[in-house]
């Protein structure tokens, strides 16, 4: 997956943000951080079909992008979802369908310009 | 139902080929998206849009026609890496389809591959199957989107 390239004249969309939620296993441990308020490496490869070393990967990969922060905890780390950067992401992505709303509005107005042209020009048509 | 997509319909006051010729002729492009377009709609060709022409900023976005059949539907391929070919999962699709309507058109739009980016397709497919989860959370945020994106699908 690129970097965070996305078309200009859209909307700036983070892709590595997209990337690190397009993992099932990476939403669902979201899921469980949010619904359990926190958890840790442990915790939550207990509650999936992957191990605790496979689980700190991902945790990983959701912290780079700041989906979610961790403090120590005992031994390990304990992690929690960035609410905000969750929003942000959302924003985002309801941004990308307003930026095509406004788009199809042009076109429409100009189709509807030229249509109007025509008709003015030869009214039988 | 595929969820990684954007969908909307919009009703205009113009025949399918004026409609068709908007959308997909350069000169007309520049009018309603990037500063300069620079391609030939039709099937497999390569072009070019640019944003910010006459900026220290300006870029430029490669684009592949996928299908252009005139006054009916007309296709590309853009958000791609420049050097590689667009196909399904690396690139996202935009899809116009024209329906003739009482002397007008239904603009049908769609972008899709957003499955494949991950994001869109985590948030509404939890928004939509799973209200019980902890996708909760933010949901309310969400609810404007997934409203528009099923009333306009």
């Amino acid at each position: 997956m690129n970097a965070a390239r996305n078309a200009p004249g859209s909307v700036a969309v983070d892709d590595e943000l997209w990337s690190a939620v397009g993992d099932p296993i990476r939403r669902r441990m979201l899921d469980l951080l949010l619904t359990g308020d926190g958890g840790t490496a442990t915790t939550l490869s207990e509650q999936l079909p992957v191990t605790r070393q496979a689980v700190a990967k991902h945790l990983g990969v959701l912290g780079r992008v700041g989906l979610v922060h961790d403090t120590p905890s005992g031994r390990e780390r304990r992690y929690e979802v960035d609410e905000a950067q969750l929003a942000r992401a959302v924003a985002q992505l309801s941004s990308v369908g307003a930026a095509w709303d406004a788009r199809l509005h042009r076109i429409k107005r100009i189709a509807e310009a030229i249509q109007h042209d025509r008709d003015e020009h030869d009214p039988d048509d | 139902m595929e969820y990684g997509s954007i969908a909307r319909e919009i009703r205009v006051e113009a025949t399918p080929e004026v409609v068709y010729e908007v959308i997909s002729t350069p000169e007309h492009l520049r009018e309603w998206w990037p500063d300069e377009a620079d391609l030939k709609p039709v099937p497999g060709a390569t072009g070019v849009i640019s944003f910010g022409v006459g900026t220290p900023d300006v870029k430029v976005e490669p684009l592949t026609v996928v299908e252009a059949d005139p006054p009916r539907r007309f296709s590309f391929r853009w958000v791609y890496d420049e050097g590689r070919a667009a196909a399904p999962g690396n690139s996202l699709l935009v899809t116009f389809d024209l329906v003739p309507s009482d002397g007008g058109t239904l603009l049908r739009f769609t972008e899709t591959g957003f499955r494949e980016r991950g994001w869109e397709a985590a948030v509404l497919e939890e928004a939509y199957r799973d209200h019980a989860s902890g996708w909760d959370h933010f949901l309310p945020r969400l609810v404007t989107h997934v409203a528009r994106v099923v009333s306009r699908a």
